[in-house]
C-alpha cells in the first residue's frame, strides 16, 4: 500500500481571505490590486469610507494627504478616528486606524497641503494608481486635475454635503480587456473551421458511434453534421434565418437515436445541440468597435510612448489581416458540456492549440514593435489575456476636469441641456459647484455660520454659473435653502453610500477589469434619485 | 456626537430617530455596514442577531472584525467594535438564530424598522413573515460581487419577499448522484453526501451507495445484480455507512477499495444502467493514474491547478484520517457540519469528487472550481455592501419620517447600463402580489403531487421546502382532521403512508398553519399521475381556481377562513387517519431537514 502521506495542496492564508472576492477578478486581479497604490487628499467621512473599501480586498499601499486637525465634528461623523485623536492630524490618525483593517497594506500619511506638492513636487503624484480628492478648492480642482491629466493619472473627484453626493471620474485613456460581459458569445468557428478542427469534426461519424456513445457526443460536433447534412440541400449558405434555424433543428431530432419501439431515447447533449441553434450557429465576424480600435490612428501611428493596449491593438491588427483571414484570434474557450472526457478534451484541445498559435502569432508581432520602438517587453501572458478578450476590448477616453471647470462651449451646453430635463439632477451639480464658488469667496461652507444671510449669497453664486452658460435663474430656491441647511455636513449614510461608490470605481480602474463609470454620478439623497453624466 | 447632523436633518427625522428601535437580521457584510451607519446617525437603540462565527474569509469585507476574532460571535464581536466608536448606543446582540420562539412576533413588534442583511432564503423567507405579522417594515438587502439591491417589504404596501415565486433550489434525482453522474456537480453532490454519511449528520437520503430501486435498472440486469449480492431491499448496505468506516477505523485504502472499487463493480452489475452509457471503471489503491508523475509546475495559487488521481487519493487519505480526528474529539454522538471554508471538509470533497469524476469518465475540476460549485459561492466584496448598506440606512430614514413612497427598490448594476443608470430604481412602490401564498389576505396555493405515492413525511417536506415553513400544522378543510402535528411524535406513524391511503383526493383542500410565524395557507391538492415529487402551483404558473363556494358547516359568517376545531369534528370512520386533541403549548422548532438532493444549503450567500 502507498503510504499517504498527508501534504494536501495547501491554501494559503491570504487566498482564504480573499477567497470571496478573487472570485470575482481573479488573481491577476488581485495581482493588479496589490500593486495599486491610491492617494487619498483630505481624510473626512467620505475619504476614510472610500479608503475602508479599498484597504479591506488588499490594495498595495495607500497615502493620506490632509493638512487638517481632528476635531469633534470629524470625530462625530467619521468611523476612522477616535475621542483621542483630537488635536492630532487627521490624515495620519485615520490611516493608523484604516491600516487596522488589513496589515497587508501599506500606508503613508502626508501633512502639506496639496497645492503645496503641486508647487514644490508636481512629480510626488506619479506613483499613484488612482488619486481620489474631495473637499478642494476651485483652484485645486483645476490646478490637480490638469496636473493628472498631463502625467496620466486616473483622478476622482468626489463631494458629499447634507443629501447630495457627486463623484467625477477622469481618465485620459483607459482601457479594459476584461470587461466580463454578462452574455458572452462563444467562439467556435463551425462556420469557419481551422484546419486542425476541420479535419477533426469531419471525420468524426455520428452514425458509427456505439449507442453508449452516442449520448456522449459533443454537441459542437452534432450542430456541425446537422449543418453539412443542410448544406447538401443548401450549398454555399449558411443557417441565417428563424426558418433555416429550424430546418437544422429539424435534422438535431433525426440524428436522435430511437429504441426498439420507435421512440427517441432522451439524450441530453442533443437536447443541448437544439438549444445551442440560435447562438453557436451565429457566423464568425469582426466587431465593428474592434475594427475601429485596430484602425484608429493610437493604433496605427505608435510611437515609444505607445502603451501596451495600442501595441498589442497593432500587433492585432496585423495578424487580422494576414494570417487570421479577417477574423480574431481563436479564444479557446469551450463552454461546458455533456460529453465523454476523452471528446470533451480532444475538442477542448484543438480550440486551445489553434488559440495559442494565434496568440503566438500576435505576441511575435508585438516582440517586433517592442523591438522597433525600444519600448518596454510586454510579456506573454498579457498578450494572451489579450488575445482570449480581443472581441469586447473597451476604451475610454475622457476629459479633463479643468476643462469642465472653465464652463467652455460644449461643456456648457452640455450641462444646460441637461437642466431642461423633467428629472433634473444636473441641478445638483449647479448647486455643488456653486457651493464650492461660495467656500472659495467665503471660506466657509454656505449655511456654515449664518444660515439666512448665505441663502442670498449662494444664491448669487448659483445665478453666476448659470449665467455662465446661458441659462436662466432657478424658478425656485428650495434646493439653495436646503444645500443652506445642510452647512456644509457630512451625513454619515450619504458618505458611506458614495464612499462604496468611489471605492468600487476605483477597484474597476485598478484592476483594469470591468466597465468603470464613464464619467459623473449623482445622487440626491432627499429624492433617493441618482444619474450619470458623460461631460 | 452626532450633534452636526442634528442640524442637517429637519426635526422629524430627528425626533423620529432619537424615538426609534431597530432590529438588524445578521451581522456580514451589509450587517456590519448597516450597524455602523446606524451608529454614526445617531440611531440610538439597536439590536442585531447572527448565528454565525468569524471566518478568515469574512475579513475581505466585513469591517467590523478583525483576524484576533475568528471563531468569536459574529453579532457580539461587531456590538463591542461599534460600541468602541460610540459607547452611548444601546446595541443588545444575539448570537442566535432568528428562526427560533424565542423571537416571536411580539419580538418583531417592538422595532420601528427591522433591516435584513442575510445570506440565505431560509431566513428572509422566516422574517419576511414575522414582519407581515408583526406589521413592521423590512427593508430587504442582498449584494452579488458588484451588483445589489435594496427593497423595502412592507404589509399591504409593498410585494412581499415571497409575491413573485423565486427560482427553485437546482436539484437532481437521488439515482443521477448514486448511479449515473454525467457532470462534475452531480460528483460533487455525491461527495457532499459521503461526507455527511462519514462524519456528518446522517440522512438516509442522502445514501452514496448504488441505488438498486433506479427504475431504469430494473429488469432481467438489474434483478440478477441484486440476487448475486443477496440482498432484500433497495440499499446494498445493511450496516450504516458510518459503522462500517469506524469499524475500518477510516482506513483510507478500504473506503476507497469499497467507494470506488466494489461500489462501481456492482454498479456495472446493473447492465441495464450502460446499454446507452459509457460504463464507469473502478479504480484500485496501488495503480491511480498520475502516481509517477512529477508534481506539475504550476502557476498561481495551488488549489488552481487540477490534481491527478493518484493526488486526489492522497488528499483523500489525509482528509479522511483528519475528519476522523476531529470526530473523535467531539462528545459521542456529535458530528461534524460540512464547511466550505474549513480544510479538510473542502479537501475531502475536491478528492473524492474529482476520483468519482475520472470514474465516470466526466471531466475533473480544481478545488478552487468545485468550492464554488459545492458552496455555491457567490462573490462578495466590501464597496457593494457599503453602497446597498448606505442606501439601506437612508432608506430608513425615509420610512422614519413617513415617506414610504420614496423607499423604493433600487438595483445597484455591475456597470451603467445603455440608460445611463448605475442604480435602476423603481418608479413607485410595487404593490402585493393579490395571489402571493404568503402575504395575500387569505393566502392559497396549490400542490401538484401523485397522491397514490406521496407520502405524508414528503408532504411535510413539501411544506418545509416548498412553503418555508418551519414546523408545521395541517388540517382537512372542513373537517378539522389533523394530518400532520408539529408536535413531536404525533402523527409520526403515518409518514409512510400516502396522501391517498389517509383518505385525501384530488381537489381536497388543507389548512396548514406555522404557529411560529403566524401564518396559515390553505392548500389545494391537485392529483398528477406525472410528478415524482411535488410541484407548488402558484399563480404564476396556471390561474388560481376561485376558492371554493361551499363552506363548512362550522364556518361562521363566510366573512374569516373559518378555523377548524379540530377535536369537534370525528374523522370517518373509513378513514384512516388519526385525530389529534389540538394542544395549546408552542411547539418546538426542528430544523427543516431536507429530503431532495441540494446542491448547497445555500441558495444564495449573499453577503
Amino acid at each position: 500500500m502507498a503510504s499517504p502521506s498527508p501534504k494536501s495542496p495547501e491554501q494559503n492564508e491570504k487566498s482564504k481571505q480573499y477567497d470571496r472576492q478573487l472570485r470575482l477578478w481573479g488573481d491577476h486581479g488581485q495581482a493588479a490590486l496589490e500593486n495599486g497604490h491610491i492617494c487619498l487628499i483630505n481624510a473626512n467621512a467620505l475619504g476614510t469610507e472610500i479608503i475602508k473599501s479599498i484597504v479591506l480586498p488588499g490594495v498595495g499601499s495607500v497615502t493620506i494627504i490632509d493638512e487638517n486637525i481632528v476635531s469633534d465634528e470629524d470625530i462625530g461623523s467619521n468611523f476612522f478616528l477616535e475621542c483621542s485623536s483630537k488635536g492630532l492630524n487627521r490624515g495620519s490618525e485615520a490611516l493608523r486606524l484604516l491600516l487596522e483593517l488589513n496589515p497587508a497594506v501599506q500606508g503613508h500619511a502626508v501633512q502639506e497641503p496639496p497645492d503645496q506638492i503641486l508647487k514644490e513636487n508636481p512629480e510626488f503624484f506619479k506613483s499613484f494608481s488612482v488619486v481620489i480628492a474631495s473637499s478642494l478648492s476651485e483652484r485645486t480642482i483645476q490646478d490637480l486635475s490638469q496636473h493628472l491629466w498631463d502625467i496620466n493619472i486616473p483622478f476622482i473627484l468626489c463631494r458629499s454635503v447634507g443629501f447630495l453626493s457627486l463623484f467625477r471620474i477622469q481618465l485620459k485613456e483607459h482601457a479594459v480587456i476584461e470587461t466580463h460581459p454578462e452574455n458572452e458569445q462563444v467562439d467556435l468557428r463551425l462556420d469557419v473551421p481551422f484546419q486542425t478542427l476541420a479535419d477533426y469534426l469531419n471525420g468524426f461519424d455520428i452514425d458509427a458511434v456505439e449507442l453508449k456513445d452516442h449520448g456522449h457526443i459533443p454537441w459542437i460536433i452534432i450542430l456541425y453534421k446537422a449543418v453539412q447534412k443542410w448544406q447538401i440541400t443548401n450549398p454555399n449558405s449558411w443557417p441565417m434565418s428563424r426558418k433555416e434555424k429550424n430546418e437544422i433543428r429539424s435534422i438535431v431530432q433525426e440524428f436522435i437515436r430511437k429504441d426498439e419501439n420507435g421512440v427517441p431515447i432522451n439524450e441530453e447533449n442533443f437536447e443541448e445541440a437544439l438549444r445551442a441553434v440560435n447562438t453557436a450557429l451565429l457566423p464568425t465576424f469582426l466587431p465593428v468597435k474592434i475594427q475601429e480600435l485596430i484602425y484608429s490612428s493610437s493604433a496605427t501611428n505608435l510611437n515609444k510612448d505607445s502603451s501596451p493596449f495600442w501595441i498589442m491593438c497593432s500587433a492585432l491588427r496585423g495578424f487580422i489581416e494576414a494570417e487570421g483571414k479577417g477574423k480574431l484570434p481563436v479564444r479557446g474557450v469551450l463552454p461546458d458540456m455533456t460529453a465523454s472526457t476523452e471528446h470533451y478534451i480532444k475538442l477542448q484541445n484543438i480550440y486551445r492549440a489553434q488559440a495559442v498559435i494565434d496568440a503566438e502569432i500576435i505576441y511575435r508581432k508585438v516582440q517586433q514593435i517592442v523591438a522597433q520602438l525600444h519600448c518596454e517587453s510586454i510579456s506573454e501572458a498579457d498578450v494572451k489575456l489579450f488575445c482570449r478578450h480581443t472581441h469586447d476590448l473597451y476604451l475610454i477616453k475622457g476629459t479633463c476636469i479643468a476643462t469642465e471647470y472653465q464652463l467652455g462651449g460644449s461643456v456648457a451646453s452640455y450641462i444646460a441641456r441637461y437642466l431642461e430635463e423633467p428629472d433634473v439632477m444636473m441641478v445638483h451639480y449647479i448647486l455643488l459647484r456653486a457651493a464650492e464658488m461660495f467656500r472659495s469667496e467665503h471660506n466657509r461652507a454656505p449655511g456654515d455660520w449664518e444660515p439666512e444671510a448665505d441663502i442670498a449669497k449662494l444664491k448669487t453664486c448659483v445665478t453666476k454659473l448659470l449665467s455662465d452658460i446661458s441659462c436662466s435663474p432657478f424658478p425656485k430656491d428650495d434646493h439653495i435653502h436646503e444645500m443652506c441647511r445642510y452647512g456644509g455636513a457630512e451625513i454619515h449614510s450619504v458618505s458611506a453610500f458614495l464612499g462604496g461608490c468611489v471605492a468600487q470605481e476605483a477597484i474597476k480602474i485598478v484592476t483594469k477589469q470591468y466597465k468603470p463609470v464613464n464619467n459623473m454620478f449623482i445622487y440626491d439623497g432627499a429624492s433617493t434619485n441618482t444619474a450619470t453624466f458623460t461631460f | 456626537m452626532v450633534a452636526r447632523v442634528a442640524g442637517v436633518f429637519d426635526e422629524k427625522l430627528t425626533e423620529a430617530i432619537a424615538n426609534s428601535k431597530i432590529l438588524v437580521v445578521g451581522a456580514g457584510g451589509i450587517g456590519c455596514e448597516i450597524l455602523k451607519n446606524l451608529v454614526l446617525t445617531g440611531f440610538p437603540q439597536i439590536e442585531i442577531i447572527d448565528l454565525d462565527t468569524i471566518d478568515v474569509s469574512n475579513l475581505n469585507r466585513q469591517f467590523l472584525f478583525h483576524k484576533e476574532h475568528v471563531g468569536k460571535s459574529k453579532a457580539q464581536v461587531a456590538k463591542d467594535s461599534a460600541l468602541s466608536f460610540n459607547p452611548n448606543v444601546n446595541i443588545i446582540a444575539h448570537h442566535d438564530s432568528v428562526i427560533s420562539n424565542d423571537y416571536g412576533v411580539s419580538y418583531f413588534k417592538q422595532f420601528n424598522i427591522v433591516m435584513n442583511a442575510l445570506d440565505n432564503r431560509v431566513a428572509r423567507n422566516h422574517v419576511n413573515r414575522m414582519c407581515l405579522a408583526a406589521n413592521v417594515p423590512l427593508i430587504e438587502t442582498g449584494t452579488a460581487g458588484y451588483a445589489g439591491q435594496v427593497e423595502l417589504i412592507k404589509k399591504g404596501l409593498t410585494q412581499c419577499y415571497e409575491c413573485q415565486p423565486k427560482a427553485p433550489q437546482k436539484t437532481f434525482p437521488g439515482c443521477t448522484i448514486r448511479n449515473t453522474p454525467s457532470e462534475p456537480i452531480h460528483c460533487i453532490v455525491w461527495a457532499k453526501h459521503l461526507f455527511n454519511q462519514l462524519f456528518g449528520e446522517e440522512d438516509p437520503d442522502q445514501d452514496v451507495s448504488p441505488d438498486t430501486a433506479d427504475p431504469e435498472a430494473a429488469g432481467e440486469a438489474g434483478a440478477s445484480a441484486l440476487s448475486s449480492e443477496g440482498t432484500t431491499s433497495g440499499n446494498v448496505e445493511r450496516k450504516s455507512t458510518r459503522q462500517w468506516a469506524a469499524d475500518t477505523n477510516y482506513d483510507a485504502e478500504k473506503l476507497f477499495t469499497k467507494l470506488f472499487g466494489d461500489d462501481i463493480r456492482y454498479l456495472l452489475s446493473m447492465e441495464n444502467l450502460w446499454k446507452k452509457r459509457r460504463p464507469p471503471t473502478p479504480l484500485t489503491w496501488d495503480n491511480l493514474p498520475g502516481k509517477d508523475d512529477t508534481p506539475a509546475q504550476h502557476s498561481g495559487l495551488p488549489d488552481q491547478r487540477v490534481w491527478s488521481v493518484h493526488e486526489c487519493a492522497q488528499v483523500f487519505a489525509a482528509s479522511c484520517k483528519a475528519l476522523q480526528a476531529d470526530l473523535a474529539g467531539r462528545p459521542e454522538g456529535d458530528h461534524l457540519v460540512w464547511d466550505k471554508d474549513e480544510k479538510s471538509a473542502m479537501d475531502f470533497v475536491t478528492a473524492c469528487a474529482n476520483i468519482r469524476a475520472y470514474i465516470f469518465n466526466i471531466p475533473t475540476k480544481s478545488r478552487f472550481e468545485i468550492k464554488s460549485m459545492a458552496g455555491n459561492i457567490i462573490p462578495a466584496i466590501a464597496t457593494a455592501n457599503a453602497i446597498v448598506a448606505g442606501l439601506a440606512v437612508l432608506r430608513a430614514q425615509s420610512i422614519l419620517r413617513g415617506h414610504l413612497a420614496a423607499a423604493t427598490s433600487v438595483y445597484l448594476r455591475p456597470k451603467v447600463n445603455h440608460r445611463g443608470q448605475l442604480f435602476v430604481p423603481e418608479k413607485t412602490l410595487t404593490p402585493p402580489n393579490p395571489k402571493c401564498y404568503v402575504c395575500a389576505p387569505k393566502p392559497e396555493v396549490g400542490l401538484a403531487c401523485n397522491l397514490k405515492s406521496l407520502t405524508l413525511k414528503e408532504l411535510t417536506t413539501a411544506f418545509k421546502d416548498g412553503l418555508n415553513m418551519q414546523a408545521p400544522d395541517a388540517t382537512v378543510e372542513g373537517k378539522g382532521l389533523v394530518v400532520l402535528s408539529s408536535e413531536p411524535g404525533e402523527t409520526d406513524h403515518n409518514n409512510d403512508k400516502t396522501l391517498e391511503q389517509i383518505g385525501l383526493n384530488d381537489g381536497c383542500a388543507l389548512l396548514v398553519d406555522d404557529f411560529l410565524q403566524n401564518y396559515e395557507v390553505r392548500v389545494r391538492l391537485q392529483q398528477e399521475d406525472e410528478e415524482k415529487t411535488w410541484r407548488l402551483v402558484t399563480d404564476a404558473d396556471a390561474p388560481m381556481p376561485a376558492p371554493k363556494e361551499e363552506k363548512p358547516a362550522n364556518g361562521s359568517n363566510g366573512a374569516d377562513e373559518p378555523k377548524p376545531g379540530p377535536s369537534r369534528t370525528r374523522a370517518d370512520s373509513d378513514s384512516d387517519m388519526e385525530i389529534i386533541e389540538e394542544d395549546e403549548d408552542e411547539t418546538t422548532v426542528k430544523p427543516p431537514k431536507r429530503r431532495r438532493t441540494e446542491m448547497s444549503d445555500e441558495v444564495v450567500e449573499l453577503c
